[in-house]
């Protein structure tokens, strides 16, 4: 049995991967296509202003050297055989090495985005069970309103704002980039830089979350166990932190990772107000002036992290919440026998009991 | 959560809420698009009229709430500028909500394959950063007009509403009068407009109005970022963009004045949906009719092996 469930799970993990290289490789022929069938001049991100100015010869030959000339189906095996190999071309605009540049960017997206994606989870959790648990009283509704009013704010007049009154009036904080340049660069300056691009980050999605929790745990709260619970004379801190808690903290864990890639890529909005050297200011200058390897790299790098998330989720969703484990181990046995109620007939009583060793109390589930 | 249920759920069924909250951000709102409407009745002076005497002029008397750096007279921009920015939020809305209607009753109508292709279609669509693709959209048709501004917007938010539209038509298309209609040989288009749509349509206007507050603020941030409406047009969206190098010499006015106007918008549109999502019919979750079939069929002793 053991063998059978190991061969399985290697078999679940690899269509996995599978499905994964292939979504990969079809978003990056999709990419691929429309964005040299888009309008606009590459030549233009690569030479600047100039490329207005050049002759038909010179175009010609700045377009042979850039290997545009070919036709696209050409190009893009030229450009798989390379990425296959780890050498994803050259960035038009910074003459240098796509992964380079990259590189020097991601460090800062992770600071940013990272810090905000914990951060923001781990207040909207705090906020949600404080709102859960004191809910209908007057802190839960003032606390809602503020929230609302607060998730109306467009991100961009939050981050001006903030520049306004820290930067410019008040002059305590630093109002652009990610460290001081000509700066020791040291842990505090990148702090210092951090704070403000955190807060509007965090203030932007704050209320979503915090709102889905505390709902998602007052439904738990709505549920018949909570009732049994109360009437066995539990104390309300016993049920909320070891019954509702438990309960409503799978789908949050799924959010948190449904939303990775969501908060990773939504941070550019805020990077381009703050001039913050981050990927997302990177990948919409790379969109906005066709600068297709860069585009490529970061599509595909966006991909994957949606992809990877999306499967977080699920597998965070079939491994702490024990109903949806039966009910998917349940499903295929189902499917495979063909029948789903057998085990109401006497013969198939046999069966299901020699099913119920394997590991599932599946006729329960099938009988309801 | 230890009160007593039945007074909550009497709340609940209405969407009831003090007056003063929500009441306040409608009654703005209403404020607000009305005076954008009428605007020629009531604003002093010409709002593309540059005033190069008075660039970057604090809230005084002559200008109400002080010009912009180029001198023009913000409270007259602000009225007529709302006019474009509500504009484009109802267009890319009428838009975006004829494509999700559309592509919902289509998935949820047909085959499994069709079904499964179209999801697939929404998911990806999904998946894209929504600011990023109007971006991507937007540097493809260059030009930046009304029109082409709420095509943009209304074409990459139809993703919900088709979902909800799908749920909603995969439920009813099972009923005796779909079928019915089918049987006597009714197209597409009619089983959508007389049947399909009087169900589905209380549910999905919680969508639909979070749509036009999403529209509207979608066209800020693109007019924002210089992908928008060109200056010379007025409305919220460009006269921030010029807040962005204002606010480095600390003219606060350039910057609250719009913005406080977007910001009171959005939470009157808010308030409004999430008074639409109370309206009894539309189907949300029924806690009470799960509670019923559980205990009938006792199944809570399953539930997560809790009570056992």
């Amino acid at each position: 049995m053991k063998r059978i469930e190991i061969v399985s799970g290697v078999w679940y993990y690899g269509k996995k991967i599978l499905l994964f290289l292939l979504s990969l490789w079809v978003l990056s022929v999709a990419v691929f296509y429309l964005s040299r069938l888009a309008p606009g001049d590459p030549l233009v991100s690569y030479y600047g202003e100039r490329a207005e100015r050049m002759k038909p010869e010179e175009r010609a030959w700045a377009r042979e050297k850039l290997g545009l000339t070919a036709p696209i189906s050409v190009q893009y095996v030229r450009w798989l055989s390379g990425a296959l190999r780890g050498e994803f071309g050259i960035s038009y605009q910074y003459k240098r090495d796509v992964l380079e540049v990259i590189g020097n960017r991601l460090e800062n997206t992770l600071w940013l985005g990272g810090i905000g994606f914990l951060l923001t989870f781990l207040l909207a959790l705090l906020l949600g069970v404080f709102c859960a648990w004191h809910q209908g009283h007057l802190v839960d509704r003032l606390i809602g309103r503020i929230g609302t009013v607060v998730s109306c704010i467009p991100e961009f007049w939050l981050s001006l704002l903030l520049i306004l009154l820290f930067a410019v009036t008040w002059r305590i904080l630093p109002s652009s980039g990610a460290y001081t340049i000509g700066g020791t660069g040291s842990l505090w300056d990148r702090l210092r830089h951090l704070i403000l691009p955190l807060t509007v980050v965090v203030t932007g999605h704050l209320w979503y979350y915090a709102s889905l929790i505390r709902n998602k745990l007052l439904e738990e709260s709505k549920e018949e166990y909570v009732l049994f619970a109360r009437a066995k004379g539990l104390r309300k801190r016993s049920i909320f932190f070891r019954h509702c808690l438990p309960g409503a903290l799978p789908s949050f864990l799924s959010l948190m990772a449904i939303s990775l890639p969501h908060m990773l890529g939504g941070t550019y909005l805020v990077e381009l107000v703050f001039s913050y050297p981050g990927l997302g200011t990177l990948s919409y200058e790379s969109a906005r002036y066709q600068d297709y390897n860069l585009l490529m790299v970061l599509c595909l790098l966006s991909g994957g992290v949606v992809m990877l998330g999306s499967f977080l989720a699920q597998v965070i969703n079939e491994r702490l919440d024990p109903r949806i484990r039966r009910r998917t181990g349940t499903a295929d046995r189902a499917d495979r026998s063909g029948r789903i109620d057998r085990g109401d007939l006497p013969e198939g009583k046999k069966e299901a009991s020699a099913r119920k060793k394997i590991g599932g109390e599946a006729n329960v589930e099938t009988k309801a | 959560m230890w009160k007593q249920r039945h007074k909550r759920i009497q709340w609940k069924k209405w969407g009831f809420r003090p007056v003063s909250a929500a009441g306040i951000a409608v009654l703005l709102l209403a404020v607000v698009v009305t005076g954008c409407f009428c605007c020629e009745l009531f604003i002093p002076k010409d709002p593309s009229y540059f005033d190069l005497a008075h660039t970057s002029e604090a809230p005084c008397r002559e200008f109400w709430f002080g010009t912009d750096t180029m001198g023009r007279d913000l409270f007259s921009m602000v009225w007529q500028g709302g006019r474009i920015s509500l504009l484009i939020g109802f267009l890319a809305t009428l838009l975006s909500t004829g494509i999700g209607i559309l592509v919902g009753t289509a998935s949820g109508l047909a085959p499994e394959w069709l079904d499964a292709l179209l999801m697939r279609l929404t998911e990806i669509f999904l998946s894209i950063p929504h600011l990023l693709l109007i971006v991507f959209l937007q540097a493809m048709l260059e030009r930046a007009t009304v029109f082409s501004l709420s095509l943009v917007i209304g074409a990459t938010g139809w993703t919900s509403i088709a979902k909800v539209v799908r749920t909603e038509v995969m439920q009813l298309r099972q009923s005796d009068y779909v079928l019915a209609a089918k049987t006597m040989g009714a197209g597409f288009f009619h089983i959508l407009y007389r049947h399909l749509a009087p169900n589905f349509l209380p549910s999905i206007l919680f969508f639909i109005v979070m749509d036009i507050r999403s529209a509207i603020l979608a066209e800020a941030t693109l007019s924002f970022m210089g992908l928008g409406l060109p200056l010379e047009v007025v409305s919220w969206g460009s006269m921030l963009s010029l807040s962005e190098k204002a606010v480095l010499t600390g003219d606060w006015w350039i910057l609250l004045v719009p913005g406080g106007f977007l910001i009171v918008t959005l939470l009157g549109v808010t308030e409004i949906a999430v008074f639409c999502r109370g309206i009894p019919g539309a189907k949300i979750k029924h806690r009470s009719r799960k509670n019923d079939r559980k205990r009938c069929k006792n199944r809570s002793l399953q539930k997560g092996g809790r009570i056992a």
